[in-house]
């Protein structure tokens, strides 16, 4: 993104982010916060199994927007937010609204991180474990 | 939340050092594969004040980290985020830091100081933390004690010495710190 009219316009207009040249939240009609706010960048995504009528077509099939239908065709095989952001080369911002709309109607399913707060005596060994096997493999 | 039985669950390292040191490399070389690229958007009131390259909006910076992605297990997914090179931004980003296993911070010896914020910041935050040493040029002319020294690094840190660019040495980087967190006495109650 560019902010050719950057020095002119600076001045005048500080408060709306006119410079931008697609407004970062145009994607999601102008929201800027997700319905939750309980995702995080490595909450893992995964698309719903649809229900479907006895014809097989899907019985869901809400207003979805292209990145929303994008979204639900990359989380086939679960991503991690960052991931999906990536992918739609959207800010992780943006995305977490469109992931929140989805997740809402049941077409995503939303895997939080495994906590390891220290507080509560360290993460978990077995967790550290299986980490450390898996990096021996490396 | 809504949880999906089948979708493996995430922990994620963070890997910090000044910019240009070597932080995408060593996501790089780990990673199973190529760094990702992600943005996010921080409010300028909570970002400093002083005119930055790049910071060109007004009301949004905005802020990009490369990561990668190591499948440890069919259950277990590690995520690996390479910090912006100004730790000013990822002090304020909360998402990026919350929940961390641990990090690493990759230092040069040629200009240690660009690592102090990072090391600062771990400690800071009490997350564990391992010291990667890159040998850009596989010479190194001072030695792990001056580093120490010079890094004010407490002696149960681990500190390693190599090449990010190489899979074993950032293998062992990552190993080293699980052992670190393995390690840890854990906290009474």
């Amino acid at each position: 993104m560019t902010s050719y009219r950057y020095e002119e316009e600076d001045e005048q207009e500080t408060e709306d982010g006119a410079h931008t040249m697609v407004r970062p939240y145009t994607i999601t009609r102008g929201r800027t916060a997700p319905e939750r706010d309980d995702f995080s960048l490595i909450t893992v995504l995964t698309t719903a199994e649809q229900a479907v009528d006895e014809h097989g077509v899907p019985l869901r099939v809400g207003r979805l927007q292209p990145e929303h239908r994008m979204i639900l065709d990359r989380c086939r095989r679960p991503a991690a937010v960052a991931e999906v952001a990536a992918g739609l080369d959207l800010p992780v911002s943006v995305t977490k609204i469109l992931l929140a709309d989805l997740v809402a109607q049941d077409l995503l399913l939303a895997r939080a991180p495994l906590t390891v707060a220290r507080a509560s005596g360290g993460a978990d060994m077995g967790l550290l474990a299986a980490v450390r096997d898996g990096l021996r493999r490396l | 939340m809504t949880t999906s039985p089948t979708a493996p669950s995430a922990v994620k390292i963070l890997i910090a050092g000044g910019f240009g040191v070597g932080k995408t490399t060593l996501v790089g070389a780990v990673s199973e594969v190529a760094p990702l690229r992600t943005e996010e958007y921080l409010t300028q009131a909570s970002v400093g004040v002083d005119s930055l390259t790049g910071v060109g909006r007004k009301n949004t910076t905005t802020v990009a980290l490369d990561f990668g992605r190591i499948t440890v297990s069919p259950e277990l997914v590690v995520y690996l985020f390479g910090t912006p090179g100004q730790e000013r931004f990822w002090f304020m980003w909360n998402d990026l830091v919350n929940g961390a296993l641990g990090g690493v911070v990759i230092a040069d010896t040629r200009r240690l100081e660009t690592s102090f914020a990072s090391i600062d910041f771990f400690e800071s935050r009490d997350i564990p933390f391992v010291v990667a040493i890159n040998c850009f040029h596989g010479h190194n002319t001072r030695t792990t004690e001056e580093i120490r020294a010079a890094l004010d690094l407490d002696p149960h840190v681990p500190l390693l010495v190599g090449d990010v660019r190489e899979r074993t040495f950032g293998r062992d980087v990552l190993l080293a710190l699980v052992d670190h967190l393995m390690s840890l006495p854990a906290a009474v109650g």
